[in-house]
């Protein structure tokens, strides 16, 4: 979590990520933000991340993305 | 039959329409699915007759495709689980591949269709001119088809169906007819909202009993459109079309004056469709999505295309923006120019060539010919200009203490978005790109104030009278948005006021609509004097 | 709300709608018969202000109508007076709404009706748009609020004061000849079909002239462009089986020089076609039951008056 939190600071560092949860709806990152976003996650935690997960409800809060994550590791 | 050409005819307002709900109403629950299909199928054969073979070979299509993706799903997975472990990752990748093929084959059909009808004679046309332009004495007969109406939106709908299979968003469905109502709903298949089969599926097959509260306020949508088309749009017309037909006889800032007048038209056109659409399908009590969120309150050119045809935005982001920038190339693309370029300019090398294809799609997607092409590149290069220049303004407002979020900066942002739409839409109305340049030349170096100031401006079709009808109601849906951008709307507040307060409000409306309304003698396109004697 | 009080609501809604919707045609509504106070169709309904019972022919029809008929001329032949309403591209809806329009004063001897308009299909929106109207003139005249004055407020309603000077024909001495003189040779073509919408409209006319004592007559007026062989059988068939008077003139020896006798290449006739056709209309016409001669009752003083005018702009 604590290395996710560094990734999203580093992208995009005004928003407190513990506390929103609508970085998508409320338009907190933007397309490119998430391009950044998920090749920084798939090389921090090695994983790959399908299209099909790119969706708000994925990406709306550090929460929902740490999730995601850790989904991902254990289908492997 | 009764014909209809547009959700405005008075042949789908005042027969269909009434019809399909008096029997929704009257009939139970099977009874209603039938309704809406029979008449998803009648209303399409009113508008494009025999053509509704492509929308029901469309429906057969992803109904089989489907299928076959889901079956092929299944069997993976049931081999997956009696696999040993270490041969799970090779077997994943043959299905993988397996289903790719038949997406691919399912997506060609789809897209084969609408290219072969709506692109071939433009690629003809300009393979014809390559032709001789080289000196050769060949060329190719240009074929003329006659589209089924509403085409691109009900592919892209069939697109977004079978991607979502394969994605396992969603399942197949079994069901032929439920796929047939979600693909032909009729209130939505000329023009959209293009909906998702997560969406708009089982809520349309559900088919809920008729209720009152529903009735009204898709009533009350519905007239709102109408407002809009009737008294906006089509007096808009007037002016627009002597204009754009022989803009060379105009002064610049007519020209000006009339793709300010285009882009409302438009926006006043296709959004009031949206609301006859939407409103149609909140009567049934169905919630169909929004494509129109107020696009010109938006402060950037990415934000106006977050807000204006959000349905064909959210189709071209998840379907190709998102696949390609992901795609593996463009990921370890990003990843390297991440490093070299920093987090800001590092991405936005994937982005942007996954950017270029979404915006030559969204040209094309609009018509085959060269302006809207350009229109695509237009807006394209707006938008990869802003990224490119972010942070350099982003430096500048700092050095020169701009607050970024104090009314007058937003509102120079919006007033910007909003011009910069207007040339886009220019181009995208010209006769021809050709025409769209001159066009633009003529606005830019040839606009006088003297047109405003001896009053011709209101002899180009549009009279003193007829401008200030159409700001007048133009200051009316200002105000219904900016209200709704705070999140106060209207509509449900008239629903529940007092029935003196709702009647007159219905009163208006209706005289309205009726008084003002641009229909009858002299608005329809009229026909040259002597050929109609 | 229970059911009852929904559709009481809905009922008292409705009420309160119509009244309004009258309430504006009754402010929309022209306030007298010529263009300048937002009439449509000015110069057919012209007939609105001819004095009461003063025309025994009137003539229906599109465009053919007005361009190949003179009544002034008939006058000088006959002393028979005459109007005629045509419209461009009339349909026969609006041919049924003119001659409702002209008998509210007029007692016709005769009623003729010109053949092109029997073919122009009519859509059934329009129909209904049409209906509407005739009871709600505000869904026609609604872009009158732009001119609306005081007085649209507090005169009543159509006052007709404004005659057309040629009763309702237009005057045209342009030439652009026709090539196509040959457009009557029969062919083996079946006959033209007319739509039942079209026959019921054209019974319905014919009805409304038999219930005012008025005799009906269909005329094909001579038009290269806009008549043939296949149009005439149908006519002539569906004139037999309802046992109507036919008289087709592209047959008949009406003597027309295709090189001199029309403006536009054989659409419509010209003067000198109008002459022409009017003198063949003077003689076919002379003796039937019911036609007066009126040029020496100096109650139609006005129509000579009339004709002087007319002959001035001629011999210019």
């Amino acid at each position: 979590m604590e290395e996710l939190l560094t990734i999203l600071n580093e992208i995009q560092p005004d928003v407190d990520y513990l506390n929103c949860d609508e970085l998508i709806d409320g338009h907190y990152l933007d397309s490119l933000d998430i391009l950044s976003l998920v090749s920084e996650m798939e090389d921090a935690f090695d994983i790959t991340i399908p299209t099909v997960e790119i969706i708000p409800d994925n990406f709306n809060s550090a929460q929902r993305l740490w999730e995601m994550i850790q989904r991902l590791r254990e289908e492997g | 039959m009764l014909s209809f050409s547009s959700y405005f005819s008075s042949g789908y307002l005042a027969v269909y329409l009434p019809v399909c709900v008096l029997l929704y109403a009257l009939a139970g629950q099977r009874g209603r699915r039938v309704v809406l299909l029979l008449f998803s199928a009648v209303c399409f054969w009113a508008v494009s007759g025999k053509l509704i073979a492509y929308l029901l070979l469309s429906t057969l299509s992803i109904h089989h495709f489907g299928l076959w993706l889901s079956d092929v799903q299944d069997r993976s997975k049931a081999e997956l689980a009696a696999a040993p472990k270490e041969e799970r990752k090779a077997l994943r990748a043959r299905a993988q591949t397996h289903q790719r093929w038949i997406l691919a084959l399912g997506l060609s059909i789809q897209f084969g269709i609408l290219l072969v009808l709506k692109y071939s004679p433009f690629a003809v046309t300009n393979l014809n001119n390559l032709f001789s332009a080289l000196g050769l004495s060949y060329s190719l007969r240009v074929p003329r088809f006659l589209l089924p109406i509403g085409i691109s939106f009900y592919t892209m709908q069939a697109a977004s169906y079978l991607f979502d299979v394969y994605r396992q968003k969603c399942s197949a469905d079994r069901n032929l007819f439920r796929l047939a109502l979600f693909l032909g709903f009729f209130p939505q298949v000329m023009e959209g909202p293009i909906c998702r089969y997560g969406q708009t599926a089982h809520q349309l097959w559900e088919a809920p009993p008729l209720r009152y509260q529903n009735f009204m306020l898709g009533l009350q949508r519905m007239s709102y459109g109408l407002l809009k088309k009737m008294i906006i749009a089509d007096r808009l017309n007037l002016l627009i079309k002597n204009v754009f037909t022989h803009y060379e006889n105009y002064d610049g800032i007519a020209i000006a004056v009339a793709a300010v007048c285009y882009t409302i038209q438009l926006y006043m056109d296709f959004s009031g469709t949206m609301d006859l659409a939407v409103g149609a399908g909140q009567i049934f009590g169905f919630q169909l999505p929004e494509n129109f969120q107020r696009p010109f309150f938006s402060r950037t050119i990415p934000e106006f295309w977050q807000r204006w045809h959000i349905t064909l935005g959210t189709w071209f982001k998840d379907y190709i923006f998102y696949p390609l920038s992901m795609s593996k190339p463009l990921k370890k693309l990003t990843s390297k120019a991440r490093k070299r370029l920093g987090s800001h300019y590092g991405p936005l090398v994937a982005g942007t060539i996954a950017l270029f294809c979404v915006w030559v799609c969204n040209g094309l997607w609009h018509g085959s010919a060269w302006s809207y092409l350009f229109f695509g590149m237009y807006h394209f290069a707006l938008i990869l200009l802003g990224n490119l220049t972010q942070p350099v303004t982003d430096k500048l407002t700092g050095a020169l203490h701009i607050s970024r979020t104090s009314l007058p900066y937003r509102c120079f942002q919006i007033v910007r978005t909003g011009l910069l739409v207007c040339i886009g839409e220019l181009f995208f109305r010209a006769n021809g790109l050709r025409a769209g340049l001159a066009m633009f030349e003529r606005m830019v170096t040839a606009s006088t104030l003297e047109p405003l100031r001896n009053g011709t401006i209101f002899q180009i079709g549009m009279s003193r009278k007829d401008f200030f009808i159409v700001a007048l109601l133009l200051g009316a849906i200002f105000v219904i948005g900016l209200l709704q951008e705070r999140g106060i709307h209207l509509g449900t507040r008239l629903a529940q006021a007092l029935i003196p307060v709702r009647f007159v409000v219905y009163y208006g409306v209706i005289l309205a609509l009726i008084i003002f309304g641009a229909y009858g003698d002299g608005y329809v396109p009229v026909d040259p004097i002597y050929a109609g004697f | 709300m229970t059911y009852c009080k929904r559709i009481l609501a809905w009922l008292v809604f409705l009420a309160g709608l119509l009244g309004l919707l009258l309430l504006a045609s009754r402010i929309c509504i022209p306030k007298n018969n010529d263009s300048l106070s937002g009439m449509e169709q000015a110069r057919a309904n012209g007939i609105l202000a001819e004095p009461p019972e003063s025309i025994d022919i009137l003539v229906l029809g599109d465009s053919e109508a007005y361009t190949s008929f003179s009544p002034l001329l008939l006058w000088k032949d006959t002393g028979y007076t005459s109007y005629t309403c045509g419209t461009n591209s009339q349909r026969l809806p609006y041919t049924k709404t003119m001659l409702e329009r002209a008998l509210e004063k007029q007692r016709p001897k005769l009623v003729i009706l010109e053949t092109l308009a029997i073919y122009r299909p009519i859509k059934l929106d329009s129909i209904a748009s049409d209906e509407a109207a005739k009871y709600l003139p505000v869904f026609r005249y609604h872009n009158r609020w732009k001119d609306l004055h005081w007085n649209d407020f507090t005169t009543a309603p159509i006052t007709a004061t404004e005659q057309a000077p040629y009763k309702g024909h237009t005057h045209n001495e342009t030439v652009d000849p026709c090539l196509n003189v040959d457009y009557m040779a029969p062919t083996q073509e079946p006959a033209a079909t007319i739509p039942l919408v079209n026959q019921y409209y054209v019974n319905a006319i014919q009805e409304l002239c038999e219930d005012y004592g008025a005799q009906f007559l269909l005329l094909s007026t001579p038009s290269p462009v806009n008549w043939n062989y296949a149009r005439h059988e149908g006519i002539a068939a569906f004139a037999q089986e309802q046992g109507y008077e036919y008289l087709d003139l592209n047959l008949e020896n009406v003597g027309i020089d295709w090189t001199q006798d029309t403006f536009d290449k054989g659409d419509h006739l010209n003067h000198f076609g109008a002459v022409k056709v009017t003198k063949f209309l003077s003689n076919y016409l002379r003796g039937k039951d019911g036609l007066i001669d009126h040029r020496s009752d100096p109650a139609y003083g006005d129509w000579n008056d009339k004709l002087k005018a007319y002959e001035n702009l001629i011999s210019h």
